[in-house]
């Protein structure tokens, strides 16, 4: 009996998959205070002559969970009531709950998908990768050849990454403390965020500002954590992220080094193997690059072995960086 | 992180997630092995013994609001306690498979993009139509997230066959004391970290695992010895470099907000002590060539407190590299 003195304890996955099961097999949707008293996980600390505002709040932090697996839980005005939020009502249309029968995997298809859900080392795209692929298994196709533990494996270390991709699909605006290169102070800003894209091996959020100018972000020099405000934004036309990826890849384009490096070093065996990288008629190498101070902290570690011949600001960035770490450990 | 974190830890939703998929494959067949189970999903068979327990006395609370037994589901329990086999009598509300959701199509987009650039996945017409079921798969528009194309990579490519014909490979090391070795190595793995890719083995010289800067590799051949050690058999250690008990041990001082581009060189359990933004903890290097490059590629950030020589080694490959500049 609900009455228990001390509710029996039942566990969160169990109250989740009770929720999940009580509100597909519902049609016409249940009221909160019906999930509450009767669904398990619930029913047990539910108060029938009383206050039940803990179990409330406990019912909306489950909704926003189931929600964000992507279990389309929604909610019902009553026919002859709008606006009554006692009367309103949930459900879980199955239509839209389960795969469309046309979305089928092969073999071939599922062993794809086992290798690029491996390509995530960490964080929150690994663990959206494994529920993914959970999803996949549940169709019940086996692979068509055991997975290697060859894949490519890509690490995610910028802890920006997780609540920017949450954020992004929320629309909501977003606010952060950024170090832009070259600058010393970092600054607020408010922006939407559109895009989280990775070119030559680091993480960028592409995102317009209050003006609506757009802005490209290195995950990197996020300096602060970032704050989700309550604000959301209507979604843009077009794809943002081929967009952000085909300006980055120009702005790249454009920059051009050329850096002499002493053969046979470490310096010109690595710069050497880099994309788009040239041998000019000199025999010093051409180089593209994103970011002039970036680039100058990775030719900084060089030592020596690299001697920036052009541009004259990469070349002013890299001398100060070499004298300022000089100074830093002088005896 | 300030960032907002749902109160129900994340290993609730992963376990929903699993029930959510468990179900319709097992209503999907009549009758199926724990054992059979636990191979396709990929896990220990007492978890699924675990989800099926919890399963079999799940349901839905009906008409009366009660549970009464027909809306609940039901197992052959002498099948399943006995023989370790599942056999669903009874299902209620699930049929189907769940939807992905946006974000984790959104995750696996972005892993077949960065897929689609090696050479054996070329087949960018399979990656396309894959990408777009998996887009009509999910519960709303996935995300925007994307990786830039690599420009198909030779090195990448014949580790890749190597793994395939289980054989060895042997390639010239430039290490970072500027020596060259040729080595022989069963690959294990490949892994990126920003813009670098390493390749980790076996290495037969050193007889132990190693990681290799794949920029570092030349003259890179797949021999006709077969490999020793397979990827299942080796474990890998999280971080990058293996440590060694010839380690060398250096004190540094580095901004906060950096320290996490350390994270592979500092030991567990390394005493830290922060004071004004600025972390004072100790990392470990095999020696101090690589040391004087790594610091010196986050002039500003990181500095070197001690040992003196270690100090003095860094200050001298940033003035040899400054002093070119004014000759």
């Amino acid at each position: 009996m609900p009455t228990e003195i001390s509710p029996a304890k039942v566990p969160v996955e169990e109250r989740l998959f009770s929720l999940v099961l009580a509100l597909l097999a519902t049609e016409n949707g249940l009221t909160k205070n019906e999930i509450l008293s009767t669904v398990q996980g619930y029913r047990q600390s539910y108060d029938h002559s009383g206050d039940n505002a803990n179990l409330e709040r406990k019912f909306e932090r489950d909704k926003d969970d189931i929600r964000e697996l992507g279990v389309p839980l929604e909610t019902v005005q009553a026919p002859g009531d709008p606006g009554n939020n006692q009367n309103l009502r949930y459900r879980i249309p199955r239509g839209a709950y389960e795969l469309p029968l046309d979305v089928s995997f092969s073999a071939e298809e599922t062993t794809l998908l086992n290798l690029a859900a491996m390509v995530w080392r960490e964080g929150s795209l690994s663990a959206e990768s494994r529920r993914a692929l959970l999803k996949l298994r549940s169709l019940g196709v086996t692979p068509d050849e055991p997975v290697l533990g060859y894949a490519p494996r890509v690490r995610v270390r910028d802890p920006a990454f997780e609540p920017l991709s949450a954020a992004l699909e929320r629309r909501n605006w977003v606010r952060f403390s950024y170090l832009k290169p070259g600058e010393t102070e970092a600054r607020l800003r408010t922006v939407k965020p559109l895009a989280l894209i990775q070119h030559q091996g680091r993480w960028h959020l592409f995102a317009h500002d209050e003006e609506g100018v757009s802005k490209t972000f290195l995950l990197r020099r996020i300096s602060s954590g970032v704050v989700t405000t309550g604000k959301t934004f209507e979604p843009l036309e077009g794809n943002q992220s081929e967009l952000a990826l085909a300006e980055l890849e120009e702005v790249w384009k454009n920059h051009v080094a050329i850096v002499d490096v002493e053969p046979g070093s470490d310096a010109h065996t690595r710069l050497s193997k880099r994309r788009g990288t040239a041998v000019a008629q000199s025999g010093e190498l051409e180089l593209h690059y994103s970011d002039v101070n970036i680039f100058a902290d990775e030719l900084a570690g060089f030592g020596p072995e690299a001697l920036v011949v052009s541009p004259p600001e990469l070349r002013a960035a890299v001398i100060a960086r070499l004298e300022r770490t000089a100074a830093d450990h002088a005896s | 992180m300030p960032a907002k974190k749902s109160a129900t830890p994340l290993q609730a939703q992963d376990k929903l997630t699993f029930l959510l998929s468990l179900v319709p494959y097992l209503v999907e067949r009549d009758r199926v092995s724990v054992a059979e189970v636990a191979a396709h999903f990929g896990v220990k068979a007492e978890q699924i013994r675990e989800a099926v327990r919890l399963i079999a006395v799940s349901g839905v609370p009906g008409e009366t609001h009660t549970y009464q037994y027909e809306d609940l589901f039901d197992i052959a329990w002498d099948d399943f306690e006995e023989n370790d086999q599942i056999v669903i009598t009874n299902h209620v509300a699930i049929d189907d498979s769940p939807r992905f959701s946006a974000r984790e199509a959104a995750a696996l987009i972005a892993g077949l993009q960065y897929l689609s650039s090696l050479p054996e996945n070329a087949d960018r017409a399979a990656v396309a139509s894959l990408m777009s079921k998996l887009s009509r798969g999910a519960s709303g528009v996935p995300s925007q997230v994307a990786v830039e194309g690599n420009e198909s990579d030779e090195a990448l490519a014949l580790i890749r066959e190597s793994v395939a014909a289980k054989m060895q490979l042997e390639f010239d090391y430039l290490s970072s004391t500027g020596e060259r070795e040729r080595r022989r190595v069963d690959a294990l793995l490949v892994e990126s970290a920003d813009a670098d890719w390493y390749l980790r083995g076996w290495c037969h010289l050193r007889e132990a695992v190693r990681t290799f800067r794949l920029d570092r590799i030349s003259q890179l051949t797949i021999t006709d010895q077969p490999i020793v050690h397979t990827p299942g058999d080796v474990a890998l250690p999280e971080t990058l470099f293996e440590g060694s008990i010839d380690d060398l041990v250096v004190t540094i001082e580095v901004s906060a907000s950096a320290e996490a581009l350390l994270a592979d060189y500092i030991p567990d359990g390394a005493v830290r002590t922060e004071l004004e933004g600025r972390v004072r903890t100790t990392v470990r290097v095999s020696h101090y060539h690589g040391l004087k490059r790594l610091i010196a590629s986050m002039p500003g950030v990181a500095t070197v407190v001690g040992p003196p020589e270690a100090r003095q080694i860094v200050a001298e490959w940033a003035s040899a590299g400054a002093t070119r500049y004014h000759g």
